[in-house]
């Protein structure tokens, strides 16, 4: 029987993994870090059991890295799970020390059998896929997807003896509601190309006029500062897979392209003939976006 | 105090090539110190220069890790020595690989009170090796790390946290990486390339570590990616042009 574990830190959002780990078949145990609550909503989610490290207080969710790495490792998964956030990706990388095993991210394929896992997966932030035979355990990281419900699985406490060297002391809470853009069927992403934060005006009578959310790139939410982090589409950020993603001003580099190669239909606008991104379009204008874009904004009224 | 920081010597994948067999040609690509890693750099240039600790640079890789191109590189940007592994046993070797190795050699250089990384490779981009550094010493370790200030023993980091910000305490070592925009680094000027060349670089013999999996790869090839359309609508006449998109993504999306 493949041996699956599930990792959940301080979120329940793990429907991707589940239907990954049935894919896979086996038995699948989720290891918890977070609040009761937390824990409830993953042994609703399809898993056969959750084993739960305990009510951190106001411990950081990083402190347990060393009790579930432990626990995981002890366990002798095949495959062990975990969503692509920060808390959770803190945890896997000890669970891969301890189990020194390898990690891959990008997965587009992966079956055991006979304790022998074939994983498919992007390489090299996505120039490339290789498929691997990994004979031992193997971690893989992926989106964790949405909170699921209608199973009802066992919890397990354990007693978690978390790293009290790091400790909160200041909490500054977001100044506004988190955004998912991995729902969002319609995405206008802006880029470089913009001149000036003023000018997210024209970006912002497009997305209106198409129904659409706004991201941007990289670029744009680091160091200007334009947007939130959570509204950058690529490698390290968000991945999106929305029906049509219209990429205004935005190059193509590989790190960004990478966020949203899921789109059904990429519209790319940009003043550069030779901009990367128009080789992996499904329609392109070469143009000034300070012309283009209000005229498709006109265009769809 | 002694200060390491995790820096990776790597190229652009967009510089590279992909052969039809899948096979990745970096022959072409420049290398440099990975682009967050400088950031890494500069916020533990501060902290060292606050509490005058040591700044040790620590490398991983294929020989050209240790080249002189790359020790200058690296040095340059305010490390005060290197220690480093050179060996093409690493070459293919994964982020679990590379932390295992970086964790052994940390323990080597002794009583390192913190690790810093940028916040994620420029090749790979996994977010991974700082974190397995830390799971095979046993420390914690925070990611999104914007600000950190104290002494060995008594750090305050701040990071990024869903959305704002926290602050914590860290009473023992820990492995930190930096957010991408926590500072801007300094951008080395001739006087730090010159100073770079006197500084020492140590080599340390590579020694494989244990693992926990046999992998074999079986396959390698491009992506096979959804093929696109790539229509390119002429741009003489914006208006036109607007028009001819909205008209095909009505007729194909449904717009």
């Amino acid at each position: 029987m493949t041996n699956i574990w599930i990792v959940a830190v301080g979120a329940a959002g793990i429907e991707n993994l589940v239907t990954t780990a049935q894919q896979i078949g086996g038995d699948l145990t989720a290891a918890v870090v977070g609040e009761r609550a937390i824990a409830d909503a993953v042994a609703a989610s399809g898993v056969d059991k959750v084993v739960w490290f305990g009510d951190p207080g106001s411990a950081p969710l990083e402190a347990f890295s060393g009790p579930v790495g432990d626990a995981v490792a002890a366990a002798r998964p095949d495959v062990v799970l975990v969503p692509a956030r920060n808390a959770d990706r803190a945890i896997a990388g000890a669970v891969a020390a301890k189990l020194a095993a390898p990690l891959y991210t990008m997965i587009t394929d992966v079956a055991t059998a006979a304790g022998v896992t074939t994983v498919t997966h992007s390489t090299f932030g996505g120039i490339a896929e290789e498929t691997v035979k990994v004979t031992g355990p193997v971690v893989l990281v992926a989106e964790g997807g949405a909170v699921i419900s209608g199973g009802s699985a066992p919890i397990e406490t354990v007693d978690a003896a978390a790293d009290t060297t790091l400790t909160v002391v200041e909490s500054r809470p977001a100044e506004h509601a988190a955004v998912d853009l991995s729902k969002a069927k319609r995405i206008v992403s802006i880029g470089r190309g913009l001149k000036s934060k003023d000018d997210l005006a024209l970006v912002e009578a497009l997305a209106s006029a198409l129904g659409a959310e706004i991201s941007c790139s990289r670029p744009l939410a680091e160091g200007v500062d334009w947007f939130s982090h959570d509204r950058y589409v690529g490698v390290t950020g968000q991945h999106v897979a929305p029906d049509l993603y219209l990429a205004i001003g935005i190059s193509g580099q590989l790190q960004h392209v990478v966020g949203a190669r899921g789109a059904g239909t990429i519209v790319v606008v940009n003043s550069d003939k030779d901009a990367p991104y128009f080789s992996e379009c499904d329609y392109g204008i070469v143009g000034d976006l300070y012309t283009i874009v209000p005229a498709i904004t006109e265009a769809l009224k | 105090m002694k200060i390491v920081v995790a820096y990776k010597w790597a190229a652009n994948p967009q510089d590279a090539s992909v052969a039809p067999n899948g096979a990745v040609d970096w022959s072409r690509a420049k290398y440099a110190v990975s682009e967050y890693d400088p950031v890494a750099i500069e916020l533990a240039r501060q902290l060292a220069d606050a509490t005058g600790a040591e700044l040790i640079g620590v490398s991983v890789g294929e020989k050209q890790v240790a080249s002189p191109m790359a020790k200058k590189a690296a040095l340059s940007r305010g490390l005060d020595k290197l220690v480093l592994v050179a060996d093409d046993a690493l070459a293919g070797a994964g982020p679990v690989k590379f932390g295992l190795v970086l964790a052994e050699v940390i323990k080597g250089i002794g009583d390192v009170d913190l690790v810093l990384a940028g916040d994620s490779s420029i090749d790979v981009g996994q977010q991974t090796v700082p974190a397995v550094i830390a799971g095979a010493l046993g420390w914690p370790t925070v990611s999104q790390v914007t600000k950190v200030s104290g002494t060995a023993g008594d750090l305050t980091v701040e990071r990024n946290f869903q959305g704002g910000s926290q602050v914590l305490k860290a009473t023992g070592p820990v492995v930190l990486s930096a957010a991408a925009d926590a500072v801007t680094p300094r951008v080395p000027g001739m006087k730090d390339i010159l100073a770079a060349g006197k500084k020492p670089a140590e080599e340390v013999p590579y020694s494989a570590p244990q693992l926990g999996s046999a992998v074999e790869v079986t396959g390698q090839s491009k992506l096979t990616l959804k093929a696109r359309k790539g229509h390119l609508i002429d741009a003489a006449d914006p208006a036109a042009a607007a028009t001819t998109l909205v008209g095909a993504l009505k007729a194909t999306i449904n717009l």
